[in-house]
């Protein structure tokens, strides 16, 4: 296997608080990567810094053979690394087929002449997303909601939703921030189906979970953060069993 | 009961005036998420631009009004680039402190070119309509209906312009709005040239229906903020019911207490908002 997302020695601080110190890790292209670390290993602020949102004061960014440490959130994203939020807020006044369009690409109608003429190229191009959408709403039981806006359905939904959003940009690469936070477990067990067939069909997923089972039955390798680096890197029974794992968990030896 | 008529007319013909610059406050709020104060001085920037132009160039109302958009819009800009935007890391309330200070710098510099002395808009003189014992200036339906159409192009510019729906998706979920190639520093700039010019032409309608002077602006900020407050902080629709209600709440006040209390209203609005409902009348968000 090839590495898909390639990170070298990232840093990154807040006000002289240094979150990430010099992370080095490889996502490898086809895997279902788990990101886990105690509360304040700078997890979301990795994500943060390769989504883009963030720039890192030092360190690069490489995805699929690209440099793609000072691109801009957008770019990333069309380039095929998509990410969900652990807050799944989305626009609170749009319905979920809304969300699912958003993430459309490469709309030829976006200019200002096309949207006033209405391109034909523009429309056709807004049916072909609407059935995406849809499918996309189907497959991941969201039909029945599909035109509610987002501010009414349980947190599980919200967070099938930022799947959906991911799964409308065609990624390569999807970043899940805690899907499984706040969700009931018979919709854990269905979002970790969901999670397992796109992987199935080539889609590289790197989470960040506190769900251990769920990591352990999902995610091959895992790799653990703490104190803004990373700490080490197997199978999860490994990385379970690895001494320095269970201190950064429990705070340490006195 | 004329009176009281007359007081409420009064009242919505003001609250049309103040909703313009409470919908520039509300607007930077909920992009940028501070409280600015400035507001009150990007309104007098506005009125002395536009008061300039009409007596000493003669031009009319309406480009006079353009005028002070452009004013109120340019100084807003250049207080947000050189002062505010360095300040946004420290958090909002450091920049609405700075906004303060913003506001005390302009209006002092204003004193110092134009002087203290009030100064009147060169209008034709104009007696006042009568209707069924009402009383309503030819000035004031004037200034009333540019405020409307103001507020149309507002909603009109939000609704419909892809920088409006940009505008609000960022003041939404700014985090989304960047993974979709909204550039939030860029939307942030021009709702703070939309914001200051909106305070702009409120101080300009202001200023026609009475007169201007260094302090016009620092004297509605009160007005301005209590409105925003009441129809709940960056909700556009609740900037305009808010001011509205501001504006007969004042007029009826005055009715009953002396004129100086007239600013209670803000204040005593201010706290019951507050500690009743702080997402205000028609906010969606808690603060």
């Amino acid at each position: 296997m090839k590495p898909l997302l390639q990170v070298k020695n990232l840093e990154r601080g807040f006000y002289g608080v240094r979150v990430l110190n010099g992370v080095a890790l490889e996502v490898m292209d086809g895997s279902i990567t788990g990101l886990i670390g105690p509360n304040g290993a700078g997890k979301s602020t990795f994500f943060n810094c390769i989504s883009g949102l963030y720039m890192p004061d030092k360190g690069s960014v490489n995805f699929a053979g690209r440099d793609i440490t000072r691109a801009s959130p957008q770019d990333r994203m069309e380039s095929g690394l998509v990410r969900t939020f652990q807050l799944a807020r989305g626009f609170p006044k749009l319905s979920v087929f809304q969300h699912l369009m958003l993430y459309g690409q490469n709309h030829p109608g976006e200019s200002l002449v096309a949207s006033l003429a209405g391109s034909k190229a523009g429309q056709k191009h807004e049916e072909k997303l609407a059935e995406e959408a849809l499918s996309i709403a189907r497959r991941l039981r969201l039909s029945h909601v599909i035109d509610n806006p987002v501010t009414a359905l349980s947190g599980g939904q919200k967070k099938l939703v930022e799947i959906g959003r991911a799964l409308m940009a065609k990624p390569r690469l999807v970043l899940l921030d805690e899907p499984m936070a706040g969700v009931n477990p018979t919709l854990t067990a269905e979002i970790a189906d969901h999670l397992r067939s796109l992987n199935a069909e080539g889609v590289t997923i790197c989470l960040i979970e506190h769900d251990m089972k769920l990591i352990g039955s999902l995610c091959d390798p895992v790799i653990v953060m703490a104190e803004g680096r990373k700490l080490t890197e197997g199978s999860f029974e490994a990385v379970v069993a690895d001494e320095r794992v269970q201190e950064a968990y429990l705070g340490g030896r006195h | 009961m004329t009176t009281v008529a007359q007081a409420i007319l009064n009242g919505m013909m003001t609250g049309m005036l103040i909703a313009i610059p409470a919908l520039g406050l509300t607007a930077i709020f909920a992009v940028l998420r501070y409280v600015n104060f400035a507001i009150g001085a990007y309104a007098t920037v506005g009125a002395f631009a536009a008061w300039y132009v009409n007596t000493r160039l003669g031009l009319g109302v309406f480009p006079s009004a353009i005028v002070a958009f452009a004013a109120g819009g340019f100084v807003g800009l250049v207080a947000e680039q050189t002062a505010l935007a360095r300040l946004r890391p420290s958090g909002a309330l450091a920049v609405a402190i700075a906004s303060i200070a913003v506001n005390l710098i302009l209006e002092n510099l204003i004193r110092f070119i134009f002087g203290n002395d009030l100064q009147g808009f060169d209008l034709p003189i104009a007696r006042d309509w009568r209707f069924a014992g009402l009383r309503l200036g030819p000035q004031q339906v004037q200034t009333a209906a540019i405020a409307i159409a103001i507020m149309a192009a507002v909603f009109l510019f939000l609704r419909f312009t892809r920088f409006g729906k940009a505008m609000r998706a960022v003041a939404d979920n700014p985090d989304l709005g960047r993974l979709l190639g909204m550039d939030p520093s860029r939307i942030a700039m021009i709702t703070v040239v939309l914001g200051a010019g909106l305070a702009g032409v409120g101080g300009v309608l202001l200023g026609l229906d009475t007169a201007i002077d260094p302090m016009t602006g620092s004297r509605l900020l009160l007005s301005i903020f209590a409105a925003a407050v009441l129809g709940g902080l960056g909700s556009i629709p609740g900037a305009v019911v808010g001011a509205v209600m501001i504006g007969i709440g004042e007029e009826l006040a005055v009715l009953v207490l002396p004129a100086t209390y007239r600013s209670a209203v803000g204040f005593a609005t201010i706290l019951l908002i507050l500690s009743l409902r702080p997402a205000g009348i028609l906010g969606e968000r808690n603060i």
